[in-house]
């Protein structure tokens, strides 16, 4: 870690600091931002793109997935169509809203949704895949109805495979969404790295990423990371 | 006499042969009943389609031929209510013992009022009490089976299936759980059709045996132990009757691969 740091201070010194900046350098820009108080609602616009995008995707991801599991046929139709989202150009999405919903709100929604459903999808149909046929046998001998059988026997099974799709999902979603900011949005993260892209600043584009880096790895420690603990926190007892 | 409980008359199953090309009988002409209220045990070697017969009477598998009857319930009339134990204990890990308990309550359409009442009552009565809040990832093999014990007679069945239900367990907690199992049928009575390999496991428990051979499954023997209950698994009638079965068993056997 610190021999890293060092080759890059060393690395760093052959370059102007707005070319590439040497690490404490690259501190003082993050916190130049993160003082700054306008930057906060520009953050706070991104997130909750983000946000949005990120449960539309799960949502729509899950709900087909676990369609395509339960009815064979919707699997084996839907299967390369999925792989054809997948295989599509994720800029070509980025592009292609703008010129549908122009410079507005829907545009990076779409585009997250659009690129990160698919994986959430193949994820959670693999899950079905591997759903235990003894269990739903027994909950047919008592008679379960679908409703119970989904709740307490079936989405619990899933559940291992959307925390997974939630993780992918979520380290997609926060790429594509600044992406999609750059070329279709007001204002957002991928706007400022817009911006001084077009300033030839690297420094400034560093310390955005970073700050944006640092801010998604505290989402994923804090939120994340406790909430899959508590899921599953009868596996972590095993037997005596 | 009292009514049956359930009647089988000449089941067939086929199922797809290994080689893909047409099909082969797992079960043929086979026909049993059960009295209400009886323990009746089916006997065959592994692999003979003891489950897939119980599966039947469940419900969860179709037949190609014959009928199965089973009685509807007394005063309602409405279909009877099937307890099943299964040879693994087939438990939702993520829930606890009461929750997988109340599973069953649930699928059956039971009073949520009575849950709470029913839920400690079969565990006290299968040795759990106090478990209640546990994972099932947390007991073991034995207390796992117990659980799955509790949740089928929970449902208070009229029919309860099990299907060689400690076959899994090593012999000790297997013989325990028996005499525990005979003793808990003091005080809860459904009409038990018991699955098993065992001959000495069948005739410890049951009150008829009904003797299986294999491809396709048929029964050749049917026949009451007379042996007043509770019995003692060491009770030397039952070694006797065990030891002349098996003879006949074997000679059966012989046959058939003749």
């Amino acid at each position: 870690m610190i021999g890293l740091l060092l080759l890059w201070k060393a690395v760093s010194l052959f370059f102007l600091p707005t070319f590439l900046p040497s690490p404490v350098e690259l501190l003082i820009r993050i916190w130049s931002i993160f003082s700054n108080p306008s930057a906060y609602p520009i953050i706070g616009k991104t997130l909750e793109r983000v946000l949005a995008g990120l449960i539309l995707s799960m949502l729509i991801g899950a709900a087909i997935g676990l369609v395509m599991g339960l009815r064979r046929a919707v699997g084996t139709f839907l299967d390369s169509w999925i792989m054809v989202l997948l295989t599509f150009p994720s800029i070509s999405w980025a592009f292609l809203s703008v010129l549908w919903f122009g410079i507005s709100e829907i545009a990076p929604i779409f585009t997250v949704v659009l690129i990160v459903f698919p994986y959430v999808t193949m994820n959670v149909w693999e899950g079905t895949k591997a759903m235990d046929k003894d269990l739903t046998d027994m909950a047919a001998v008592f008679r379960a109805k679908r409703s119970l059988l989904l709740r307490k026997v079936l989405i619990p099974q899933l559940m291992p495979y959307l925390f997974s799709s939630l993780r992918i999902s979520f380290a997609l979603s926060w790429k594509i969404a600044l992406v999609s900011e750059a070329f279709g949005a007001g204002r957002g993260v991928g706007k400022e790295l817009m911006y001084w892209f077009q300033g030839t600043r690297a420094d400034m584009m560093l310390a955005w990423g970073a700050s944006f880096m640092v801010l998604m790895a505290l989402f994923d420690a804090l939120v994340l990371r406790p909430w899959e603990n508590r899921v599953f926190s009868w596996r972590q007892i095993t037997a005596a | 006499m009292s009514p049956q409980a359930v009647v089988i008359e000449g089941l067939r199953k086929m199922f797809p042969s290994p080689n893909g090309l047409g099909q082969f009988a797992v079960i043929e002409s086979l026909s049993l009943e059960i009295a209400c209220g009886n323990f009746v045990s089916v006997v065959g070697p592994s692999g003979c389609g003891k489950s897939t017969l119980l599966n039947i009477i469940a419900g969860i598998e179709p037949h190609d031929a014959g009928q199965v009857r089973i009685a509807p319930q007394d005063g309602t009339g409405s279909s009877a209510r099937i307890g099943y134990v299964f040879q693994s204990p087939r438990l939702l890990n993520w829930l606890t013992v009461e929750d997988n308990i109340k599973f069953a309550l649930e699928a059956q359409n039971i009073e949520r009022g009575c849950w709470d009442e029913r839920v400690k009552k079969y565990l006290d009565m299968v040795g759990l009490a106090g478990q209640e809040r546990n994972f099932p990832l947390k007991l073991s093999g034995g207390m796992q089976q117990r659980v799955a014990i509790a949740r089928a007679f929970a449902i208070e069945p009229d029919i309860l299936l099990m299907d060689e239900p400690f076959s899994h367990l090593d012999e000790i907690t297997a013989r325990k759980m028996r005499v525990d199992l005979m003793h808990i049928l003091e005080r809860a009575r459904p009409t038990i059709l018991f699955v098993t390999h065992s001959l000495r496991e069948a005739v410890y428990l049951s009150e008829e045996v009904y003797m299986m051979t294999v491809k396709p499954a048929r029964i050749f023997k049917h026949l009451r132990v007379e042996i007043p209950r509770p019995r003692e698994p060491e009770d030397p009638r039952l070694f006797d009757l065990e030891k002349n079965l098996v003879k006949e068993f074997f000679a059966v056997l012989e046959q058939d691969h003749r």
